[in-house]
């Protein structure tokens, strides 16, 4: 870099520390005397206007990081040139050499600092399940987009012009082990918080009530793969988690150790599991409800001696993909399938909701009303939740449905009935917002109260465990599947 | 889905179901529920858990591997059919984990091992006559990334090709990952042409790759980062 640029880019940058240290320090004047963030008492869920400071975080040490020019000015018309004239000798000179290079013995061409021209990312949180604290008046949502646990105040209520509500507590981070979570439950004595992680990490991690910050789990839990949904029964102190991977339903001691068996499972053709996603419990019936998308496949028998491909052997662990059968696999149409929750084996549910007129459209999180005998189903790829009666069966429609523009339900993943509030929540994924109605609401009724976690300028991504891309050269579009 | 194709002869987009054991083929403009346009599914097909697919436009075929095996089908296949050849046996060895097709030099493409951050193998590239099939040796063995991130590309008029690493332990996160470049000219043990974004760089557990040569960009997913990133590398085209 010459030694006018240097020059220049350092006065630049001296002028630019100057000014976000005055924009830093007037922004915690005002958070401290407008709005109360910084203060000694207990945090809150807050409100963060249009053009507030939310939260900063070090960049990390990228290497040497040239501001681009603008061209705006004659000394910046210059400084453009010079920067694409410079960009093409070193582009040219570089081509040179991979040319020049053989495909063995030589120099790896180290171009570990390069930073990418374009970065697609959603910086806000993306909802995916949800679970109220009644005791502590809390409600707490996972997201799947930044690898977080939020916690709110459960009367936050993002007003119109705010960009976001501040969350009370968030954990995040590595030592957490969160990523891709899509179940939650909250335990109703303590608030301990279950959270499920999905396809990524095959385990489920239980965090204290007060837990923040990138702390490690209280407790863990070792799950087999693609554990999606939980529900706990309480009286029986077991917890019910559903496997999207192997099609299959598993039912451990609510304070299993990390390597315990399951102490039930349920999977095979008969079970009519396929794809299950979302699980609630009808205690007073002694029902388990499990939503299924519908793909799956037959398995046979491991052989004796054979060891699980995910981990030591376990009884009541499910059969996996390495002993699923060739060829015979089945597209079948989404389902509600009804359980004793004592069923354990290959054995056929008691009831079956499914069929056109039921609207299930990737059916996810469910949740039990038993005051009222009714099951809530979040209906992603409908932008709707259905309402039946747990005794239904067939092909049924609906009691009620949930459903229109004021409403504000885009995605719904995850939902939980407050029973202790006559309240249904909801998280939406694809909006950047969590939802509560009060129970018995049908049609296109606005919400009673909205958290959300981004601008509703902003659109959501959708990103979920990005793997493969491919572009599309006809359209110039990136194809991302989650 | 861990590996699918956008054909961009036929304008069609081609993808694995492994759950129902499935291929499935949709038009390239699809949006939103649309029904696929064919559906490779059944007992004679021997799909077993398909998680990465791969078309050949060129010769009109999908490749699916399948750990021990590759499943060749014809582009057209609809329906519960069989596959036209497979390359399976001791000399093709396992761990076949994805698959990319150079139209241009007839030749098929294997990463073996070291997928799904296995510790306990590193990737190889195993490079075959595209239409090899049967119990057949590989004619060249590349030494690839340590733990392979997922699906990997080529660029065929420079046998390049394109690969990310990740850690190989069970760390969610890690330094060691970065994009990189090998050549596909002959075997080759020696390390990648190229490294981008890592290591210590940008990357945290990055996935797959793809190519838009137009404008000379290589793009790359990150699981942990949950997010889509575009490098411009023009001197690799």
């Amino acid at each position: 870099m010459s030694r006018a640029r240097r020059a220049w880019r350092n006065s630049r940058l001296l002028r630019l520390f100057i000014v976000a240290s005055l924009f830093t320090a007037a922004t915690q004047l005002v958070l401290s005397r407008e709005t109360g963030l910084i203060h000694k008492e207990a945090p809150q869920s807050k409100a963060i206007g249009s053009d507030r400071l939310v939260s900063m975080e070090k960049l990390p040490d990228m290497g040497e990081y040239c501001e681009t020019p603008t061209a705006n000015t004659a000394a910046g018309h210059e400084q453009v040139l010079t920067a694409a004239l410079e960009q093409r000798q070193e582009g040219r000179a570089s081509s040179l050499a991979a040319r020049a290079a053989g495909p063995a013995g030589v120099d790896t061409q180290d171009r570990s600092k390069m930073k990418p021209i374009r970065w697609i990312r959603d910086p806000y949180a993306a909802f995916s399940s949800i679970a109220v604290d009644p005791i502590n008046n809390e409600v707490v949502m996972t997201d799947e987009n930044l690898f977080q646990i939020l916690v709110y105040d459960r009367m936050e209520n993002t007003p119109r012009t705010a960009k976001l509500s501040e969350p009370k507590r968030i954990i995040a981070g590595l030592n957490t082990k969160i990523e891709f979570q899509c179940g939650l439950y909250i335990d109703p004595k303590d608030g301990s918080i279950y959270a499920v992680n999905n396809d990524t990490v095959d385990s489920l991690v239980i965090f204290d009530r007060q837990a923040k910050g990138d702390v490690k789990p209280n407790r863990e839990l070792n799950t087999p793969h693609g554990t999606f949904g939980i529900a706990v029964d309480e009286g029986a102190q077991e917890m019910y988690l559903t496997l999207q991977h192997d099609a299959a339903m598993v039912v451990f001691r609510k304070y299993a150790e990390p390597n315990e068996s399951p102490l039930r499972l349920l999977q095979g053709d008969k079970t009519g599991l396929a794809d299950p996603h979302g699980v609630a419990l009808d205690i007073k019936d002694k029902w388990v409800f499990i939503s299924n998308f519908g793909s799956v496949s037959s398995r046979h028998p491991r052989e004796a001696g054979a060891r699980a491909r995910r981990g030591i052997q376990k009884e009541n662990w499910p059969l996996e993909r390495a002993q699923a059968i060739p060829g015979s696999g089945r597209s079948l149409p989404p389902s509600i399938i009804v359980h004793n929750m004592n069923d354990h084996g290959d054995v056929p549910p008691l009831r079956k909701i499914e069929g056109p007129k039921t609207q299930l459209d990737w059916a996810t999180g469910l949740a039990v009303d038993e005051p009222h005998g009714e099951l809530y189903v979040a209906n992603d790829m409908g932008d709707s939740i259905l309402v039946f009666n747990v005794t239904d069966n067939g092909d049924v429609a609906p009691k009620r449905v949930i459903k229109g523009p004021k409403t504000t339900l885009k995605n719904p993943t995850g939902l939980w009935v407050d029973s202790k509030n006559n309240e249904l929540w909801v998280a939406n994924f694809m909006n950047h917002s969590a939802t509560a109605y009060p129970l018995g609401v049908s049609g296109d009724v606005a919400p009673l109260r909205t958290i959300r976690s981004g601008p509703t300028s902003e659109p959501s991504l959708g990103i979920g465990n990005p793997h493969p891309l491919a572009y599309d050269s006809k359209r110039e579009q990136i194809l991302v599947p989650n | 889905m861990h590996g699918f194709s956008y054909d961009d002869i036929h304008d069609e987009i081609v993808l694995p179901q492994q759950f129902g054991q499935a291929i499935l083929t949709f038009a390239g403009g699809a949006d939103g529920e649309v029904a696929p346009i064919r559906k490779i599914q059944g007992s004679k097909t021997r799909l077993e858990a398909p998680d990465r697919v791969t078309s050949d436009p060129v010769n009109n075929e999908i490749y699916a591997p399948e750990g021990d095996r590759i499943l060749v089908y014809d582009r057209m296949a609809n329906g519960d059919v069989a596959p036209i050849r497979s390359l399976e046996g001791p000399d093709v060895g396992r761990g076949l984990d994805a698959v990319a097709i150079d139209p241009v030099n007839n030749l098929l493409i294997v990463a073996a091992g070291g997928g799904g951050g296995r510790a306990d193998t590193e990737t190889r590239f195993l490079v075959w006559d595209r239409t090899a099939s049967g119990n057949v040796k590989p004619k060249m063995s590349i030494k690839g990334p340590r733990s392979m991130g997922g699906p990997f590309t080529i660029y065929p008029p420079r046998k390049l090709i394109f690969a990310t690493n990740r850690p190989a332990d069970d760390s969610l996160a890690g330094g060691v990952s970065y994009l990189g470049v090998w050549s596909y000219e002959k075997s080759s043990e020696a390390a990648p042409l190229w490294t981008i974004g890592g290591p210590n760089g940008i990357f945290q557990m990055p996935r797959g790759v793809a190519l838009d040569v137009k404008n000379k960009s290589i793009i790359a997913s990150d699981k942990r980062l949950n997010s889509v990133l575009t490098f411009r590398v023009p001197e690799l085209f």
